[in-house]
């Protein structure tokens, strides 16, 4: 692989990205707008009951809003990178598939990568700060784990994009498949283990929300044992190479239809 | 009527044609209803009483958020905005229909659909879940319960079509970026996930003149028993009040837009 190229690519597409947001600025203040009260909404509701209520499942509220600001983080990090994938639709109605399909780049690069979403900046931006002020003092062990499973999020992540990506190929049917797990992802936004057990299991090793987002945040606060985190990679690892599997194998059955 | 009767009939078709997507919505709306459902869930079986809710009180909340959410907001005339932005708008202006009598119809359609699937589902969900249900004490709270819904879903009609006409001034991106701002007010305001009282009171002073409030948070409220008759006469009194100022700033708006409007894309 050919990473300048990739760069080169990614460059150019975030470039024109970036250019047609200036120059709708209304839009993009309205859209950044929403997204900043959504946020604000959640933590000031976290906020709220702090005098009313002490710990949910052994958390205090303090906690849970540490546990919110990095699903957040994550959260953003997929829509700022991966925002193409809700495109991606028009792209397999239309048979437009067929012109990344050609060109001398990976076409699940082109998809995932087509629309880099700079209007999840602020947030982000907001969300590091309020991290960095809040974050209580942890060892730089924990910042070490962290920082390794951050990078495991990342790819989960990833092959939940592609998952998405391959089953619109079969079934033209991405945008609500986007839309469920951002739905199922959001009950990350507290640590997956308030849930009853049968809940948690399934949020943790079905549709992995609890790697993407509790883990990390455990790992913060020191959480997670050595047996966890190696169980987190080998899952990462399997489950990546899964999604690459369905990927490919969602080509074979494109029928480039309408192009 | 006879033709708007047929448009009904077309929604039903139209929508139950493309079956995977149907399915995949009300997998969505299932699952956002859990999530919230086992979020509360997860909250009060540490906590017996926040702000004055108590379980039962709260997973009632949940559970009749779950119904207006299919009764009051989903719609499908949020589209209009794209007929207006694309030109399409044009295409029913030569039309012998009433252009908002047959988005009304499609949301009708689309809320009666939307509720024949939801009933079944709730049903399943009650009995798997098994939630201590909190019902009205009195016929008067249940009768003003529907009653102030269907208004809701009537100032919910008028609001969404206003905020579509803002793709008469700014057709880009078919007008979603103000939606997408409508969406997240309601999403904050109309207390769908959240009761609004949990907040502090100064918080709660302006929510109570909020038109949002009165999609959800208020019908739920009458619901749970937590409004005296003077309070609900009052929800009654602001609800009304809300109606008529929407639909009298719809129309304002719509006649301003209408000439503005010059077809763009056709």
């Amino acid at each position: 692989m050919n990473l300048k190229r990739y760069l080169i690519y990614w460059l150019k597409t975030s470039e024109l990205t970036f250019e047609s947001l200036i120059a709708d600025k209304l839009s993009s203040i309205l859209f950044i707008t929403g997204k900043l009260l959504r946020f604000g909404f959640m933590l000031g509701f976290l906020f709220a009951i702090k005098e009313k209520i002490k710990l949910v499942s052994g958390y205090n509220i303090d906690q849970l809003v540490i546990f919110f600001l990095i699903y957040n983080l994550f959260d953003l990090a997929g829509q700022l990178f991966y925002r193409g994938v809700y495109w991606f639709r028009s792209d397999i109605l239309s048979g437009d598939l067929d012109f990344k399909l050609v060109k001398p780049i990976s076409p699940l690069f082109q998809i995932l990568t087509s629309h880099t979403d700079f209007l999840d900046l602020p947030q982000l931006f907001l969300v590091i700060i309020i991290l960095i002020m809040r974050l209580p003092h942890v060892t730089w062990q924990n910042v070490l784990v962290f920082s390794l499973l951050s990078l495991i999020s990342l790819l989960i992540l990833t092959a939940v994009h592609i998952f998405v990506v391959a089953l619109g190929v079969i079934t033209t049917e991405v945008d609500h498949t986007i839309w469920i797990f951002r739905n199922l992802s959001g009950m990350a936004q507290v640590p997956v283990d308030i849930y009853s057990e049968a809940v948690r299991t399934f949020l943790t090793f079905v549709i992995p929300i609890g790697l993407i987002f509790t883990f990390p945040a455990k790992a913060l606060y020191g959480l997670l044992n050595p047996a966890l985190i190696f169980l987190t990679i080998s899952f990462a690892l399997v489950f990546y190479y899964l999604s690459l599997k369905f990927w490919y194998y969602s080509l074979k059955t494109y029928a480039s239809a309408s192009s | 009527m006879k033709k708007y009767w047929l448009i009904f009939r077309l929604s039903w078709q139209n929508a139950l044609t493309y079956r995977l997507n149907f399915v995949m919505w009300r997998v969505r709306s299932i699952i956002g209803f859990l999530a919230s459902y086992l979020f509360w869930l997860a909250i009060v079986n540490s906590n017996q009483n926040i702000a004055g809710y108590n379980p039962s009180l709260l997973l009632t909340y949940i559970f009749l958020s779950g119904l207006l959410r299919n009764l009051v907001i989903s719609n499908v005339s949020y589209t209009a905005c794209m007929e207006i932005a694309n030109g399409d708008l044009s295409n029913y202006l030569i039309k012998p229909l009433g252009y908002f009598k047959y988005w009304l119809t499609r949301d009708l359609a689309d809320k009666a659909l939307n509720l024949s699937f939801f009933a079944p589902e709730i049903i399943a969900l009650y009995y798997l879940l098994r939630p201590a249900i909190v019902l009205p004490q009195t016929s008067f709270q249940t009768a003003s319960f529907f009653i102030i819904s269907l208004l809701a879903a009537l100032i919910y009609f008028f609001l969404s079509f206003l905020v579509s006409t803002y793709a008469f001034w700014h057709p880009e991106h078919n007008g979603w970026p103000f939606r997408f701002l409508f969406i997240m007010l309601l999403e904050v305001l109309s207390g769908s996930s959240i009761p609004l009282d949990i907040f502090p009171q100064a918080l709660m002073k302006i929510f109570q003149i909020s038109p949002f409030s009165y999609l959800i948070f208020y019908p739920n409220q009458i619901w749970l028993g937590r409004l005296d008759t003077n309070q609900i006469i009052n929800v009654y009194l602001m609800t009304f009040f809300w109606l008529i100022v929407f639909y009298g700033l719809f129309r304002f708006v719509w006649q301003k837009g209408i000439k503005n409007y010059s077809a763009y894309g056709r």
